[in-house]
Order: C-alpha cells, then structure tokens, then sequence
C-alpha cells in the first residue's frame, strides 16, 4: 500500500528505527495524547496529569486542573480537599475551560466546512480542465497554447481594469440616480447590486462595497 | 470508531459518562504506552476518576514514581516551560485552529478568483458581478498567471526542446556567461552527460552550476525571486495590482 504516511496500518512496537521520523512521531503523537486527556477531562469531569519527556530531553506535561494538584493529590494519598475557596475556584475554572471548548468546537466545525468547499472546488477545476485546455497547469500548455492564453489574460486584464474604473466612477458621484427606463444590467450598476448578479458561485459571505470602497487595494482579507 | 460526533462537553448521561470514561482511560493508557515504546522515551499518567479515590496509573507506581522524581529534578522554568492545563491547552488548540482556518479560506479563495478568471476568458459578462474586492484580487491572479506564463513561453523559446528537458538547456547557456576559460570545452560536455572522460574540476564545476542555477539570462525576469503564488514571496513591483492577500 502507497500512503504517504502510516495512518490506518498496523505500526509495530518496537523503538523506531528512523531518528527524524521518531521525533516527528514523538511530536505529534504527545499532541494526541493531550488532546485525548483533555477530552477525557471534558467529557467524563476526571482529574488528569501526564508527563512526557521529549527524546530531546525536554518534558512536556498536561494536567487538569493543573499538574501540580494531581501529583500533590497522588503523592499525599489523601482525599481533596474541597474548601469553600476551592469549589469557587473549581467552578470558575470550569466555566471558562466550558466556554474555550465551545469556541473550539466552533473554530473546527468552520475548517471542516471550508474543506469541504475545498474539495468542491478541486472538483470543478479537475472537471472543467476536461473540457478547457487552457485550465491545464501552465507546465502542461505547449507554446502556442501558452501564446494565445497569454494573449486572451491580457484581454480580460483590460476589461478588468475598465470595470475596475467604471466603479470608482460610480462611487466617486452623488448619491446615484434612478434613470428610469434603464435595463437591470444596462448603464448604471447600483452599489450592493452585486449580490443580485453574482451567479459565479462566488462567495456570498463578502461585505458588499458601495461607498465605503478604498482605491487602496492593498488589503489582506478576512 | 465512533459513528456519530461526541459533543465536547461534560456527559450528563451517568452510564454514559461512565462506560465512556473507562473506554478512553484505557485507549489513553495505550497510548501513553506506544508512545513511551515507539520513541524510547519516559513517560507517566495518573487519571482520578469520580469513580474511585485510587488513581489510574501508568506505568506502575515505581514508574510513576520515578518519572515525578526526574521532573522535579528539573529547574522549575524547565518544568513549567512547556506545562499546560485545559485551559492553556485549549486556548492553543483554538489558535493553530484558527491559523490553519485561515490559510484554508485564503486557499479556496484563490481556486475561487482562479475559477472566474477562467470564466472570465470566455463570458467577459461575469466581471459585471464582481466588486472592488474581486476585481481586485482577479487582476492580480491574471498577473500572476500572466507572468508565469511569460516565464514559461521563455523556457521554450529558448530550448526549442521538451519542456523537461529546459532545465538543461538554461544550464549551458549560463555556463557559456560565466567562466570563460573553461566555457569552450563544457559547452562541448554540456550536452553529453554521458561523456565519462570528464576532467575532475570541470565535472565539480558543473555540479556547483547545477546547485545554484543562475537565471539571470532569463529575459525579463532576471534578478526576480521565484514565484510562489499567493505565497510570500509575491514580488509586485512589475504588477499593476497589490497582493490582496498579504498587504
């Protein structure tokens, strides 16, 4: 079986042969391994500590509600103490450990929903390439199909620049007028219509800019 | 494996809780363990559970026992240096989740702005939809495209040959701008690797060329970092547009 990596295969259990692949492993491996403790105090309320020490000598350690509580606690052998203080404590830590997991929760369901768009569009792309040569990656264009793609961007480089400044124009104007008799797509395109005629399966979370557009376009996004 | 998503938050089930705590207590101690093995390294685990005043332990309490020790030899800034609780561990875990959300938006973004590109070419119709955002960010990928295509139309004017082979081509051609001395007689070499008669110091001299390409006698482009699209070297000197996605 080709994988790039041994996820779903049997690894055996011996010291890994390989130094850099042992300290990959050992890397991701202990983020598992917290991550597993940390549900495993979420889900089930268990009092957790793990320490690790890194082949190169390091220690990492996860502990809930904190390492030193949970080795005080099995050192002592005693029961916790609970004082009054401490349920205080313990229910405010609790809280907000509850908050943080919903803001995870959310932050992953958001990646997964923008990989799936991911997906979607490599599809699409795969699909189309069948029937568009010029969507083929450049390194497989022969030199007059590179000559006449180059030729056609060029093109749609202009029309995207007089589009460009048919809107600072727009803008730049009063309030806009309605011209009676004008087609929906005729002479003036009214600011925060671009939803309405946006059937490129764009984005439809983007902010529309009407007058509120800066010429200075060097904005990252999101 | 598990059919449908666990919710992360506390079990209100108690069977529920339960048996899930005794499942994940033993795949956490399976884990501590493969770990420990696979890398040869010292580990421990203590799990109280609301179940039983006794901790849960691995590997045995003198392992335990020995590992606390080896940690609290260590300097207390050692110690506490990579020491997390749900809290911090949380909190990290949101982060690098919000990085890579935003590398993904960036990624299908891009595919997005390449799609009406291509669409662009053949119903010039759809940039009427577009605001400032788009139209901006699609000249720059037209940019973009432009001048890798320019680079490549290059490549192949200049080889005259398969476009795999381009690599070999550029290589002579820069031999013949650097050394001149040895230049006459690699240039003969150049298009025979299999030439095994090759004088030590010359076959060294190819391969230090090979290592570092030298592309300044590639037109327009010389002096240029290469290009990684949408990545951080996006050089926007010669573009009409500002990169979008890094300002």
């Amino acid at each position: 079986m080709t994988r790039k990596n041994k996820g779903r295969q049997k690894v055996e259990m011996v010291k890994m042969p390989n130094e850099s692949n042992l300290q990959v492993t050992f890397s991701k491996r202990r983020s598992g391994l917290f991550k597993k403790a940390s549900e495993l105090c979420t889900l089930c309320g268990a009092e957790v500590a793990i320490i690790v020490f890194s082949p190169g000598k390091k220690v990492f350690s996860f502990g809930h509600p904190c390492v030193e509580s949970v080795v005080e606690r099995f050192l002592t052998r005693n029961p916790p103490q609970i004082s009054g203080t401490m349920q205080l404590i313990e229910a405010h830590r609790n809280a907000s450990v509850r908050e943080l997991n919903m803001q995870l929760t959310q932050v992953l369901n958001q990646l997964e929903v923008e990989k799936k768009r991911g997906e979607e569009l490599n599809q699409m792309r795969k699909a189309s390439q069948a029937q568009c040569w010029w969507e083929a990656p450049i390194e497989e264009l022969n030199l007059p199909q590179l000559e006449q793609l180059k030729m056609s961007l060029e093109e749609l480089k202009k029309s995207v620049g007089k589009q460009a400044e048919k809107i600072l124009i727009q803008n730049s104007n009063p309030p806009p007028q309605f011209f009676p008799g004008s087609s929906s797509n005729g002479g003036i395109n009214l600011p925060f219509d671009h939803h309405a005629k946006n059937n490129t399966g764009f984005n439809p979370n983007m902010m529309p800019h009407g007058y509120n557009n800066n010429p200075g376009f060097g904005r990252g996004f999101y | 494996m598990t059919r449908k998503k666990v919710k992360l938050a506390y079990i209100p089930n108690d069977s529920a809780r339960k048996a899930t705590f005794k499942k994940r207590k033993k795949g956490l101690m399976k884990k501590v363990s493969e770990l420990s093995t696979l890398c040869g390294i010292e580990a421990c685990a203590i799990i109280f559970s609301p179940y039983d005043a006794q901790p849960e332990i691995w590997p045995s309490p003198m392992g335990v026992q020995r590992v606390l020790s080896q940690f609290k030899k260590m300097p207390e800034m050692e110690q506490s240096k990579k020491m997390v609780n749900q809290d911090s561990f949380l909190r990290q875990r949101i982060a690098k989740a919000n990085e890579q959300l935003k590398r993904q938006r960036k990624d299908n973004r891009e595919k997005e702005i390449t799609q009406v590109m291509f669409q662009g070419l053949t119903a010039g119709k759809v940039l009427q939809g577009l605001n400032m955002l788009d139209l901006n960010d699609l000249g720059w990928i037209v940019d973009q495209n432009l001048k890798e295509i320019s680079k490549r139309i290059v490549m192949l004017s200049k080889g005259g040959g398969s476009s795999s082979s381009a690599t070999t081509v550029q290589y002579s051609s820069s031999q013949e701008e650097t050394t001149a001395p040895v230049s006459a007689s690699q240039g003969e070499k150049c298009s025979g690797f299999e030439q095994m008669g090759m004088e030590a110091m010359q076959k060294q001299q190819w391969f230090v060329d090979l290592m570092n390409p030298q592309d300044n006698n590639m037109g327009g482009f010389g002096g240029e970092e290469v290009m990684f699209p949408f990545g951080d070297g996006g050089s926007t000197h010669s573009s009409l547009w500002s990169n979008p996605f890094y300002p």
